[in-house]
């Protein structure tokens, strides 16, 4: 074996532990943050980048064949498939918290949207109690 | 390649590690609050899973394992299409009962004063 051979090996599994490393950040910011749409950037980083760096760094260890090909596939389809994953667990956080001005500011139009439902609910109260009187 | 079988024992330290990892994940999605804490920890979980897959497919130089990672991708990103539009649902039809009882609960109480406010006089003159 070769001069290339060890330099190969040593660049796999640096890009494999720098891969770890990310996985590491990503598990911390995981536990330290403290609402869900906070703790969703750190995982789309772990999808990304941590899963990203750790297949190339497996790709350099295996050389060019059908099996990196592939490896090269999964890193292209998780890019495709991490944001759209993630988009759709913020949507169902968004929708189905009824208190979300607690834990982050909202736009304007739904804020707008929101007070108007308030200033109804009350109408509507203040309606309901006349017709009880 | 024969570098990797004569170092194997590094990567066996990389996958105690993510298998360690693999664990406090597990406890996220015990402990998170909210259902979308729950889903995340999940689709971390099957991250950290497809890399351990690939690393064991190139330590045991076994390349069809590379066929199960991509599957498994592919699955779990089906599973967190579906549990989304699930849960949504499942919330959106619950919304949709509660105001839907609250506007018959409303119906019956001005019904029953109307009635009540006819109903009077009448009473008085038989």
């Amino acid at each position: 074996m070769g001069f290339i051979e060890w330099v190969r090996f040593i660049v796999g599994v640096g890009l494999l532990i720098a891969g770890l490393l990310i996985f590491v950040v990503e598990l911390y910011g995981v536990f330290k943050f403290k609402y869900v749409l906070n703790r969703m950037h750190t995982a789309a980083m772990g999808d990304t980048m941590g899963l990203g760096i750790s297949l190339l760094g497996l790709i350099v260890l295996c050389g060019l064949n059908f099996t990196s090909l592939k490896m090269g596939l999964i890193i292209v389809f998780l890019w495709l498939a991490s944001p759209v994953s993630s988009h759709l667990i913020a949507r169902l956080e968004v929708t189905i918290n009824e208190e979300l001005e607690a834990y982050c500011e909202l736009p304007e139009e739904r804020a707008a949207k929101e007070t108007t439902d308030a200033e109804e609910k009350c109408i509507k109260e203040v309606e309901k109690e006349g017709v009880g009187c | 390649m024969e570098l990797v079988q004569q170092f194997a024992w590094i990567f066996h330290i990389i996958l105690i590690i993510l298998a360690v990892m693999l664990i406090l994940c597990l406890i996220r999605a015990i402990i998170g609050p909210r259902i979308a804490d729950r889903l995340m920890a999940i689709n971390m979980i099957s991250t950290m899973v497809m890399v351990i897959i690939a690393i064991l497919a190139v330590v045991m130089n076994e390349g069809y394992l590379i066929d199960i990672c991509l599957i498994y991708a592919m699955i779990s990103f089906l599973a967190v299409v579906v549990l989304t539009k699930i849960y949504t649902g499942v919330y959106l039809e619950a919304r949709d009962r509660r105001s839907e009882l609250k506007n018959s609960e409303r119906e019956a109480v001005k019904t029953d004063a109307a009635e009540s406010g006819k109903g009077g006089p009448d009473h008085g003159i038989h």
